[in-house]
């Protein structure tokens, strides 16, 4: 029933309506702000048709807009009488002085603005204060020898809208796969290459999310798509495998320091799912087999010239390994939705 | 057929049970349908998803130099320098060829073998019998004209000719840290062709030399007939120049070490003392390449 217990769980957690603030909250009563969102009264649900939107305004109206709040515009949203905006209402009539007069507009338009306009208005997909969680699997793209793909997780924490904080985890153990084409080599040149396998990697990770757009698809659809770029630290659990001496040498698994680079790309399905795939290099001092095996008496592991020895089992020094990972995975973000606080 | 009951119900167990209560679950709550047509009205009624949108491609012909290198090499690596000629007949749909000439370069376990491979014996048939210059290993003869080393035996790929079909399914607008705007297309091809190889020639037949002789570890020019196909990215830096990467998949067997490795015993998995085909083995093999493309012919735009 432990699998049905998860499945409950994760059927109640899909159940929860939850909604994440894309904006820093303003204060409440600043009209422009919260008049243009809630111009079609209430929350909007960005995933729904247009014609929803506005049913769903006129059946609940927020308390602070009454009835003429559905027929508001942004800016002057802000009270329930004025929320109409077109029966004479307005600026001019909430107060007179700040009423534009045409003498005035010559002077005004000298003015200098401060234009804000973001390249990508309402982008689709806000990550401010949302969790994404990216469970993927990994391929090896750089190992020859030993390939070790296996399931991964990524788990971050949007601080910003483009930085984020979180956790990367991968699991190896079991499904490393030692080449045929090594053992071809040594059964052919009686030269044996050093293996190493893995266990799993876990890290603390940044992420920076520099570059975002839309494309096109086929000329008839649009997606969202964004780029990002992280890195981190952690530890990899890994061994060699023994080749040059199997008789005698065997190895335990041992955690590494490991540093991690990556690039990823992200291609949106909805607003809380997105298609990921990545490339990350993982960095860590792998230590190897030893190529030579100690000529003293088997089976004596406290001599130091045995081939028993675990102290000669391992090269002097260690090699800097750099792992090219491609994952390919599921972004899910939570809260599932969001709401925009700011006026298109 | 079955009944469903509840004493059917409670003789399942574990995940079909689980499977069958959260599939009851998400029905009691499934919404309904919202399967209308988004009926628009307005100035946006009946307009298509992009409007003016530059059709850097529909009836023009790319020319793009590549330079191009393989990924997960055993023995040797490979350069292409080549490029891309392709025909697009609208501006998602092409067709064209790629080729180009390669160079290569011993791989760090090529080195190895050449440096520290016992010649005797065991190794008589698979590695060749001389040492470069400075090895380790105890050979009778040193690298040099007549004289194959192991690096003298590898394969190499020497040529590459492909014709393919380009779809150009994705078009978007790249911003790169708000300074940088460049129209930006994902594109898959497929196609097939051919890859020249130099490969260990057939030895240990009749009429064929010895495996274990020094004239054995010849290399023998061949062509491999493959498929292709992959994926790339295309940057426009103006109506005419573009910069593209692209990954490829060049899937065929070969015989990459020269080894006799296969032919004899269960599963003709043991050396029978001949080199020929029985000896090749399939590789994924995968190149990523760098272009420039250039466009010829005027570009056209969209309502």
């Amino acid at each position: 029933m432990k699998q049905a217990q998860w499945l409950l769980f994760a059927a109640a957690l899909a159940l929860v309506p939850s909604t994440a603030f894309a904006q820093k909250k303003k204060p409440t009563g600043g009209g422009a702000a919260s008049g243009g969102a809630a111009a079609g009264g209430g929350e909007i649900d960005l995933d729904q048709p247009q014609g929803q939107q506005g049913q769903q305004g006129q059946q609940q109206p927020p308390p602070d807009q009454g009835q003429a709040g559905t027929g508001g515009t942004a800016g002057t949203g802000g009270t329930g009488a004025a929320g109409g905006g077109g029966e004479g209402g307005g600026i001019c009539e909430i107060d007179p002085s700040a009423c534009p007069k045409m003498e005035n507009i010559a002077e005004m338009a000298k003015k200098k603005y401060k234009q804000e306009i973001y390249a990508v208005e309402q982008i689709y997909v806000l990550r401010y204060h949302r969790v994404e969680l990216t469970p993927y699997w990994g391929f090896t793209l750089n190992d020859q020898f030993v390939s070790h793909p296996g399931p991964g997780l990524n788990a971050n924490f949007y601080i910003t809208n483009v930085f984020a904080i979180g956790l990367n985890g991968n699991f190896y153990d079991g499904l490393n796969s030692d080449s045929d084409f090594n053992f071809q080599t040594r059964r052919a040149t009686r030269v044996a290459v050093p293996l190493n396998e893995y266990q799993w990697s876990a890290a603390l990770n940044f992420t920076y999310v520099p570059v975002y757009g839309k494309f096109a698809g086929f000329g008839s659809f649009i997606f969202s798509y964004d780029l990002y770029a992280t890195g981190g630290v952690g530890a990899i659990s890994t061994r060699p495998i023994p080749v040059i001496d199997p008789d005698n040498r065997k190895f335990d698994f041992d955690p590494k320091v490991c540093f991690n680079l990556g690039i990823g790309l992200r291609i949106f399905v909805t607003r809380w799912l997105a298609i990921t795939g990545e490339i990350r290099d993982y960095i860590y001092p792998e230590k190897l087999e030893n190529l030579s095996i100690a000529t003293g008496p088997i089976g004596q592991p406290n001599d130091p010239t045995s081939p028993s020895n675990p102290n000669t089992w391992l090269q002097d020094g260690v090699d800097i390994t750099n792992n090219f990972q491609a994952n390919v995975g599921l972004s899910i973000f939570l809260p599932f939705s969001f709401e925009y606080r700011l006026p298109k | 057929m079955r009944k469903l009951t509840a004493a059917t119900l409670l003789s399942w167990s574990g995940a079909p049970m689980a499977l069958f209560v959260a599939a009851g679950v998400l029905a009691a709550t499934e919404q309904p349908a919202r399967a209308q047509e988004i009926v628009l009205t307005g100035p946006l009624k009946g307009a298509p998803p992009v409007k003016k949108l530059r059709l850097y491609r529909q009836g023009r012909f790319e020319i793009a130099p590549m330079v191009a290198f393989t990924l997960l090499d055993e023995y040797e690596h490979s350069y292409f320098f080549g490029g891309r000629a392709t025909y697009y007949f609208t501006d998602w749909i092409g067709i064209g060829i790629w080729g180009g000439y390669a160079v290569n370069t011993n791989t760090d376990l090529t080195s190895q073998i050449d440096n520290i491979a016992p010649r005797d014996t065991l190794t008589a048939s698979n590695v060749a019998p001389c040492a470069p210059q400075g090895a380790t290993t105890a050979a009778s003869c040193t690298q040099g004209s007549g004289n194959p080393s192991f690096s003298d035996q590898t394969a190499k790929l020497t040529w590459a000719v492909f014709a393919q079909v380009t779809a150009v399914p994705f078009r978007g607008k790249l911003a790169l840290f708000q300074a940088l705007f460049v129209d930006t297309e994902a594109y898959l091809f497929a196609g097939a062709g051919a890859v020249g190889v130099d490969e260990r020639a057939n030895c240990g037949d009749a009429g064929e030399p010895v495996c274990t002789d020094k004239t054995s570890f010849q290399l023998s020019s061949q062509a491999k007939f493959a498929p292709t196909f992959g994926l790339g990215l295309t940057f426009f830096l103006n109506d005419t120049v573009n910069l593209g990467v692209e990954y490829r998949a060049l899937p065929f067997s070969w015989n990459r070490g020269g080894f006799d490795s296969r032919g004899l015993g269960p599963g003709d998995n043991f050396p029978d003392g001949k080199v020929n085909g029985d000896d090749e083995t399939f590789k994924f093999n995968q190149v990523i390449g760098i272009s420039v493309g250039f466009m010829l012919g005027g570009r056209h735009i969209s309502e």
